[in-house]
């Protein structure tokens, strides 16, 4: 397990990472999202010990970092932003480098190269200098070299960037593999990514937690806002006081009048989708209605994230600060002004 | 600790590096040893190892900065510096194998300069107790200044701005007893001492003239080690600097 402790940076004046804990259990992936600049790298620094924290601890197993770091490195892992590969030496006597920095056992040095560059699908690149490898190849060598040695811990700061769309599942189905005898801490900025791989996930943003949840809730808190698009061709009025009439419909949000009496709806719902899609359907039909377009739509991840990092308020869950966003929403323009009144 | 002294000494040898480096510093070596043979029948000549590397060390001085330029600078640049602080090594034996894999590569230099020695035995006779002072003093002085070097490297970030601020520290190093004995320096007694004493050269000039003295050594060893201290906490120091 790792603890992580009133972790704070700063580097000049600035505060890069402000006051964050959080602990990473045995077995678990846990994400760490936020967009750049956020803090992630400097937090993942603090913990790897290359940087020296302001004020906080790092436990890692039981091992303070800044007290005993040559003991509490050895549990680690970390494939930083930049891949750290010496681009004059081959892929194999790099590995080989590692596993002796890593204090592997002579005897077990030759097949802990070969385990880690067959897991990463890079044997056949082992005689190549990686200076001319490929982007992605030296993501997956940067990324061979944190699990030499079989880490307990692995810190990976952005794995994915710079691969491309197959490269991308291979890495993410082998941070997955990883959970049966690991713990991985895994970076990104994009939510879609840490959401399909990870247990839990810390959002992270200007050195200030945002959130800390499951994705189970995660998930649960974004499903049960859905949305309905109707496009239909007919009388507007009439499409429109169906609609509203319609059970379980909370209210429409949008009319676009898309010309020759086309409109297409923006509807919230507020219960079982495939039933209000249907009785909306033979409603409209009924009444001579056209349709022309209808599907359920969860609502935009990455906005929902966005929203979420640039909260100014310090929340616990991300329950707490999605019933928070909502009414929010409403009265936005009501509570942005008396806002302001009071600021001034 | 050895890994990395291996990784080192892998940069070294398998690039063209020591021994494009070495190819250099002998043929300056050999230069200096043919023009002194080639005057050998003029009344004045006098032909001494020793006085050959006494006159080498002034290219030298151009040698060791581009030999330990990269030491700490290319890590950082290359983004390697990470993989290293975060690995179960201490910083301080990092840089003990960074430096001794520049010593062994120093060591590989002189040992190239042995063959004229050899040559000359076969054509006449040399004098064994002289040469060899001579040797150690131009280990002592040239691994003091690879700390130097190594010192500068962990500084800056561009291995060639390491490479010319070394020479020219190297170079101020060179001629400090000529500015101690200088005549503005002299009307100080005082500050003309500390200065003298702080000069590698008149020291060097100690053994090769066959003389191994206690001061010397201590002053070399004493010289490497505060040199290695420092490199330590200059690393530690940009940690917790910087981003």
């Amino acid at each position: 397990m790792i603890t992580i402790e009133n972790l704070t940076k700063f580097y000049g004046k600035h505060r890069a990472v402000n006051d964050i804990s959080f602990t990473i259990n045995d077995n678990e992936i846990l994400g760490f999202l936020g967009p750049n600049g956020a803090g992630k790298s400097t937090t993942m620094n603090m913990i790897t010990g290359y940087l020296p924290m302001s004020a906080g601890k790092v436990v890692i197993n039981g091992v303070d970092i800044t007290q005993d770091p040559v003991k509490a490195k050895r549990d680690i892992g970390y494939l930083p932003e930049i891949p750290p590969v010496y681009p004059d030496m081959k892929v194999k006597e790099y590995l080989n480098f590692c596993a002796g920095l890593k204090r592997v056992p002579l005897g077990k040095k030759r097949d802990e190269v070969k385990r880690v560059m067959e897991l990463l699908k890079i044997t056949d690149v082992s005689g190549k200098l990686i200076r001319n490898l490929s982007k992605g190849y030296k993501q997956r060598v940067g990324f061979a070299q944190a699990l030499i040695g079989n880490p307990k811990f692995l810190i990976l700061d952005e794995p994915t960037v710079g691969l491309d769309p197959n490269q991308v599942i291979e890495v993410r189905k082998i941070i997955r593999d990883l959970k049966k005898d690991h713990s991985v801490i895994f970076s990104s900025h994009i939510l879609s990514e840490v959401s399909e791989v990870c247990d839990r996930v810390v959002i992270i943003n200007k050195g200030d937690i945002r959130a800390i949840d499951t994705i189970e809730n995660l998930e649960k808190s974004f499903n049960s806002q859905l949305v309905l698009h109707i496009k239909v061709k007919g009388n507007k009025t009439t499409a429109a006081s169906i609609i509203e009439m319609t059970k379980g419909i909370k209210e429409i949000t949008a009319i676009d009048d898309e010309g020759s009496d086309i409109y297409s709806f923006t509807v919230d719902l507020d219960g079982d989708a495939d039933a209000i899609r249907n009785v909306l359907m033979a409603e409209l039909l009924k009444n001579q209605v056209t349709i022309l377009e209808i599907y359920t739509d969860k609502p935009n991840l990455e906005n929902v994230f966005i929203e979420l990092v640039n909260r100014p308020v310090k929340k616990n869950t991300l329950k707490e600060l999605l019933e928070e966003m909502a009414p929010a929403e409403d009265a936005a323009e009501s509570d942005g002004s008396s806002e302001e009144k009071e600021e001034k | 600790m050895f890994p990395i002294y291996k990784k080192e000494l892998h940069s070294f040898f398998f690039t063209p590096f020591a021994y494009a480096l070495t190819t250099l510093f002998l043929l300056l070596f050999t230069y200096m040893i043919s023009g002194k043979v080639a005057n050998i029948d003029s009344p004045i000549a006098h032909f001494s190892y020793t006085e050959v590397f006494y006159n080498v060390i002034i290219y030298f001085i151009f040698l060791i900065p581009i030999m330990t330029m990269r030491t700490f600078s290319d890590e950082r640049k290359l983004g390697t510096e990470v993989l290293l602080m975060t690995s179960p090594v201490s910083v301080l034996k990092i840089v003990i194998a960074k430096f001794l894999a520049n010593v062994t590569v120093f060591l590989f230099m002189i040992a190239g300069t042995s063959v004229f020695p050899i040559l000359t035995e076969h054509y006449g006779s040399v004098v064994y107790s002289q040469l060899i002072c001579a040797y150690i003093g131009f280990f002592c002085w040239g691994t003091m200044f690879i700390c130097v070097g190594m010192l500068i490297s962990s500084f800056v970030e561009s291995s060639i701005i390491a490479a010319i601020i070394g020479e020219m520290i190297m170079f101020a190093f060179l001629f400090l007893d000529d500015f101690a004995n200088s005549g503005f320096i002299s009307q100080y007694p005082k500050l003309q001492s500390v200065l003298y004493s702080f000069a590698a050269q008149p020291r060097f000039a100690y053994f090769s003239a066959g003389f191994i003295r206690l001061s010397d050594i201590v002053f070399f060893a004493s010289a490497i080690i505060v040199l290695l201290s420092w490199t330590y906490i200059s690393i530690e120091k940009r940690r917790w600097k910087r981003g």
